[in-house]
């Protein structure tokens, strides 16, 4: 049985650079919620219940490093799509998609998101591609049936939701399915003999093309100063006429 | 020279900046106050593969050179806010495992290296005495054989790791006139007969660093736990403190680095008189000084690391990089605190922690006065 792993190299959100102490530039990491997917499928194989977990990943030879961080923590090896474009979550799902087609996993267990840019799609879109079950925001894996199920709890605003979906599968995870182990330094010498397979579209047979264009990217405007007021009426005043986050009628 | 990283040197020191910053500071304030070692800290580093670092791969560690070493170190001290842990770890790498790497027998290397790589064993070494510091090979604690055993007799002070280690590199010598000629080596593990680790020592700073006297009662050794030759303890002790001289305050480059950017981000943040206090020449001088002094250490310990991976002697370089980080690590504590004001003098903060961590850099592994001795006598004075 086998576990696909895709996973997203996006810029590291613990990465403080310190103005003006020049000591880093901004850092690229495994994004946080692949991670968790790349951990619960270890942790998976570890128990003996499946024997492969393989990596994917989109990207220009610059990912190479978050690879073989993956292969550091345990991936057994990985594929790299060689495309350096920038790709939207439809296009991302093509591929994998044809990934799943050469790969044949039992199960493809991702990130519900990817937090630079927070779509929460490609798991979704490449479930409907394949026309695979899906089971989303999961904090929970089990599996049943002599490994032709799984049992997912997924965590939703109305409380936690418990499914059952028929393997192959697409699983995407949340937060708290498990804490991520660290990479050791014998962990990242023995990632070093592990196979990384670089493959291109046109090696896959698909042809993508982006379906949504971004036109800018822009910081939120700053917040202005705050003011002092000198009396509960001035603040009911402003938090009425000024923010407006009260009606006039309340109270 | 050249120090450029290659891309396998840089992604372990990034990996080793990212477990220090994220796994090793909790509870650090507690634990200073209370004097307590961070067992859990030290297991996370064993795992991680830090006490391993220079160990040969044949024996569970990584084998990586003395310049890969000490910039992974400079990046745990870096990352890591406990320097008494780190101290800890700096005894054992180069008081314990150091010695069994070039001295010990293929039986001994095999039975202590892997626990001493993975953490599960904690080492040290008892050299120090009441009456035998500085002169390190005026010491009094005696050996005799008897029946295929050695038996120590006599007392250790200052024995970093003593309460916690599993296994001492214990110093004595079979006739005091023979000076250093008369000195051996023994593997001593934790209770065996005779041996009694007294009380744990109080200190100003590294108080997560547990230290003690011990004491050796006809302390029974078995005879294959000789450490190298019979009489040839001296030569394996200042290879040993040239290691430690050399490396030691690696970690030390990276806690001043720590300094320099928290005094750059508060500098720029504290307002007084209507601008920031890094505007003030006064206040910016002190941060140049502290780069610089940063920058200089720096490139000590890489030199230094970078002749001793081509097997040239270091013994000057080594006695010059700890006398001249030493007094740059106090410096920028010193500085630091003033920098910080008021606020750099509460607890708190965890500045004035950083110097009272960086005394003793001037005491430990020789002082800066025997530091200065070395270098004058390897000038001809």
């Amino acid at each position: 049985m086998k576990i696909l792993v895709p996973f997203k190299s996006v810029p590291d959100p613990n990465d403080a650079t310190v103005a003006g102490a020049a000591v880093s530039t901004p850092k690229s990491v495994i994004n946080p919620f692949d991670e968790i997917a790349i951990e619960e499928a270890l942790r998976i194989r570890e128990r003996g219940e499946v024997s492969e977990v393989v990596g994917v990943t989109i990207g220009a030879p610059a990912v190479d490093e978050q690879i073989r961080a993956a292969l550091a923590m345990g991936v057994d090896r990985a594929i790299r799509i060689d495309d350096s474009r920038a790709l939207d979550p439809y296009a991302v799902a093509r591929i994998l998609g044809a990934v799943v087609e050469k790969e044949a996993p039992d199960v493809v267990i991702m990130g519900k998101q990817a937090v630079d840019d927070d779509s929460n799609q490609v798991g979704q879109m490449l479930a409907g591609l394949l026309g695979w079950p899906q089971a989303t925001f999961v904090s929970k894996i089990e599996f049943l049936d002599n490994k032709t199920r799984a049992r997912c709890t997924r965590e939703t605003d109305a409380g936690l939701e418990v499914v059952e979906v028929d393997l192959p599968a697409i699983i995407t995870t949340d937060l708290r399915l498990n804490e991520p182990r660290y990479v050791s330094l014998p962990g990242l010498m023995r990632a070093r003999r592990k196979p990384i397979e670089v493959l291109n579209c046109d090696q896959l047979g698909v042809t993508v093309r982006p379906l949504t264009t971004v036109l800018s990217i822009a910081r939120p405007p700053r917040r202005a100063a705050g003011t002092r007021v000198e009396s509960i009426e001035e603040l009911m005043a402003k938090l009425r006429q000024e923010a407006k986050v009260l009606s006039q009628y309340v109270f | 020279m050249d120090f450029a990283w290659s891309d396998q040197q840089r992604e372990l020191l990034d990996a080793v900046g990212r477990f220090a910053t994220q796994q090793l500071n909790y509870d650090v304030i507690e634990n200073d106050r209370e004097g307590v070692f961070n067992h859990d800290a030290w297991k996370k580093c064993g795992d991680f593969g830090i006490q391993g670092l220079l160990v040969p791969t044949d024996y569970g560690g990584l084998g990586t050179d003395p310049l890969t070493t000490v910039a992974a170190l400079e990046r745990l001290g870096y990352g890591c806010k406990d320097n008494g842990l780190l101290f800890s770890i700096n005894a054992h790498m180069w008081t314990a495992i150091i010695p069994l790497v070039y001295n010990g027998s293929e039986a001994q290397k095999k039975k202590y290296l892997p626990g001493l790589s993975n953490g599960t064993l904690i080492g040290g070494n008892a050299m120090s005495e009441p009456n035998s510091g500085s002169d390190a090979f005026s010491l009094s604690t005696t050996v005799t054989k008897k029946n295929s055993k050695y038996i120590l007799n006599g007392s250790k002070i200052f024995v970093t790791n003593g309460p916690i280690a599993d296994l001492l590199v214990v110093f004595a010598t079979v006739d005091k006139t023979r000076g250093p000629n008369g000195i051996s080596a023994f593997l001593v593990e934790k209770n065996s007969p005779g041996m009694n680790v007294a009380r744990k020592l109080e200190k100003m700073g590294l108080r997560t660093s547990p230290m003690a006297e011990v004491f050796f009662e006809n302390c029974e050794v078995p005879v294959e736990n000789l450490l190298g030759k019979e009489g040839g303890g001296a030569f394996l002790f200042t290879r040993s403190m040239t290691w430690e001289r050399g490396c030691i305050l690696a970690s030390a480059v990276g806690s001043m680095q720590r300094l320099l950017e928290r005094c750059i981000r508060y500098a720029n943040e504290r307002k007084q008189g209507g601008q920031s206090i890094g505007k003030y020449q006064l206040v910016a001088s002190k941060i140049v000084d502290m780069k610089v002094r940063v920058e200089s250490s720096r490139h000590m310990l890489y030199h230094y690391a970078w002749l001793s991976g081509r097997r040239k002697a270091v013994y000057l370089e080594a006695a010059m990089t700890k006398l001249y980080i030493s007094d740059c690590w106090v410096k920028c504590c010193e500085d630091a605190i003033q920098i910080h004001g008021g606020y750099g003098y509460m607890t708190e903060y965890e500045v004035e922690r950083e110097l009272r961590d960086a005394i003793g850099s001037k005491l430990y592994s020789g002082t800066s006065e025997i530091q200065r001795n070395i270098v004058a006598s390897m000038l001809g004075l």
